[in-house]
């Protein structure tokens, strides 16, 4: 598939602050594409260049092959759903999501028809007559994708769309939009600083940290090979163990010596830091045979049930390291219980230390 | 808070409350019954009654034209300050920021000046025609002393709406400047830019100095007809008060009759945040 919406080189400085920095991302027409990173990491200010409400100050966004950098918002044809809604509280829901329509000129029957589809599409078909404070967060927020998409938008952007919305009410949207998105296979662009969403709902997913792109990827390849320590630590939780390599598998980090699967990257005795997920590590309420590998002696520390899964904090000699075990009847464990744990070479992750 | 609404108000409460709507109302009483009192200096209630004062107010010549003159300065200071505070109040919001506090700061100064002070002031700087001295200069005055209550008003209303981003949601959705304003924008501070018309109004019919000294007998105005009565009846000058100040109740209601739904509906817009 041929590029859509692509951003080569972009940069935009707020007086002093360098809010983002040679940005450069292309999408496929239909993708869903996630900016994740902290407050602050030029995510939002990245989304607001491509609807134009910001001009980037070097750079080019072209959607559909047409330099789009300096038309003004709108006349861009990008539909964009607000982290406060920001439906028009004078206007009926009705109204709302026909304003788009109004603006070009469609006549009244193709308005209401569209207007219908759209209400239909967020299952809010009843509300038409009402104003918006009459809804909940999460059906106002449902209006305003409605009304985002009346217009038919080239691309369909979303500021953090779920941030002001309940936990339950924010998993059963990020499902929604998912599913209309896909159905109408409209090319959207997702910021959020919620990893789980953004792994969830996202084709592909642009990792940002101070201003900077640290890494694009897909949900999987982000979890599962992050390319620099600021994507392995942001997305998710992990293990840290700072060390030196050894040799050409080996790191030494304090007492342990932790195997990996290859360190061919890396000089001997130079500083590493060696990753390991907690789902990754596999604890024992026995001393686990000699035949493993990177096997720690430490005790229960502390014990979260999470539900499908419980995160155990263990002491191994000064050092806590993270654990997820799926606790079934038989192997329950107990405060200051002395455990061993263990890690496969396979899932430790070695990046240099600096 | 919610036991504090619920509770019913003390005796003490309710005193104070009494006091203040006497103080406020009384001089307004006595004004009503001063104009149509015949005799009322030797007794606690006048010794007669006659509507003597209006009828003399009325067929004094000046009286309509004075009546249409500030019917006229006010509408048009209205106005005036409509086009030139809202558009200003809203850009100030959305896109300069930083000018805000040099606002704030400005709009406090026709309280510092005195009206005499602005009237000579002017009347010096445009001496030349056909501004020197003219309705023209007057209006101008009037809006200068009259804008901290249309700005006020307009930029309190304007804060308690999310109005850049309603802004960015209606120009997402192909609306031009004049459609945000017109479809968005000022439905939604329009409780505000009421209110900020009302007080400007009811400010500029009520002024007698500005129009003193800047245009004096050449453009008179419905007040300095009142202040010339007071030195000769304080009957009639008494019944024009009450004259001005019930058209400034009609017109007050007639605003708020004619922009009732737009009211509601911007009522429940701000109830919902």
């Amino acid at each position: 598939m041929m590029t859509y919406l692509e951003l080569t080189d972009i940069s935009k400085n707020f007086g002093n602050v360098v809010a983002v920095k040679d940005f450069n991302l292309s999408i496929k027409k239909g993708q869903l594409v996630s900016f994740l990173g902290p407050s602050g990491c030029g995510k939002t200010t990245t989304l607001r260049m491509i609807g134009g409400f910001e001009i980037p100050d070097s750079g080019t966004i072209l959607l559909a092959d047409e330099d789009i950098s300096k038309i003004p918002p709108n006349r861009r044809g990008i539909g964009m759903v607000f982290q406060s809604y920001a439906l028009f509280p004078n206007m009926t829901i009705l109204e709302n999501v026909m304003f788009g329509l109004k603006m070009q000129h469609k006549p009244k029957k193709e308005m209401t028809s569209i207007a219908e589809k759209v209400l239909d599409l967020v299952r809010l078909q009843n509300t038409a007559k009402r104003y918006p404070h009459q809804l909940s967060g999460g059906q106002q927020q449902r209006i305003a994708l409605a009304r985002a998409l009346a217009i038919q938008p080239r691309v369909l952007l979303l500021d953090e769309p779920l941030s002001a919305l309940d936990a339950e009410v924010r998993v059963a949207l990020r499902g929604e939009i998912r599913r209309i998105q896909s159905d109408l296979g409209i090319t959207t662009v997702y910021v959020t600083h919620d990893q789980e969403e953004a792994l969830s709902i996202s084709d592909m997913v642009v990792v940002m940290n101070n201003g900077l792109v640290e890494q694009i990827g897909t949900p999987q390849e982000i979890y599962r090979k992050p390319d620099t320590r600021f994507v392995a630590t942001f997305i998710g939780t992990a293990n840290e163990f700072h060390g030196i390599v050894t040799d050409s598998e080996n790191v030494k980090a304090g007492n342990l010596v932790i195997k990996t699967s290859g360190l061919h990257n890396f000089s001997i005795g130079s500083e590493v830091v060696a990753l390991v997920r907690p789902e990754n590590v596999e604890v024992f309420d026995q001393k686990p045979t000699d035949s493993m590998v990177n096997v720690v002696e430490g005790d229960v520390d502390t014990i979260t049930f999470h539900g499908a899964i419980t995160r155990l904090g263990i002491n191994a000699g000064g050092k806590m390291i993270t654990a997820d075990v799926t606790i079934t009847g038989r192997n329950i464990l107990s405060y200051h219980q002395h455990v061993w744990l263990s890690f496969n070479p396979e899932y430790c992750k070695v990046m240099a230390e600096k | 808070m919610g036991s504090l609404k619920k509770s019913k108000p003390s005796s003490g409460q309710i005193f104070i409350v009494g006091i203040f709507i006497f103080y406020m109302i009384l001089p307004i009483i006595a004004t009503y019954i001063f104009s149509i009192a015949t005799r009322w200096d030797r007794t606690i209630l006048p010794e007669g009654y006659s509507l003597e004062g209006y009828m003399e107010a009325t067929t004094n010549p000046y009286f309509f034209i004075t009546l249409k003159n500030s019917l006229v300065l006010s509408v048009a200071s209205v106005l005036v300050s409509l086009f030139v505070v809202v558009p200003t109040v809203y850009w100030v919001h959305v896109k300069l920021h930083s000018a805000k506090p040099l606002l704030d700061l400005l709009m406090i100064l026709p309280f510092g000046i005195p009206g005499v002070v602005l009237a000579l002031a002017l009347v010096q700087v445009y001496n030349f025609q056909p501004i020197s001295r003219s309705p023209l200069l007057l209006t101008a005055a009037t809006v200068v002393f009259t804008m901290p209550f249309m700005y006020r008003s307009v930029s309190n209303n304007l804060a308690a709406v999310d109005i850049p981003t309603l802004t960015e949601a209606a120009q997402s959705l192909g609306a031009n400047t004049f459609n945000v304003l017109w479809r968005v924008i000022i439905p939604n501070i329009f409780p505000g830019i009421l209110s900020g018309s009302l007080l400007v109004f009811a400010t500029v019919f009520a002024e007698f100095t500005l129009a003193r000294l800047i245009v004096g007998a050449g453009f008179k105005t419905f007040p300095m007809l009142l202040v010339e009565y007071t030195r000769k009846d304080g009957t009639i000058a008494a019944g024009m008060s009450v004259i001005s100040f019930t058209i400034a109740w009609i017109v007050s209601l007639l605003i708020l009759w004619a922009s009732g739904k737009g009211i509601k509906v911007s009522r429940e817009s701000i109830g919902a945040r």
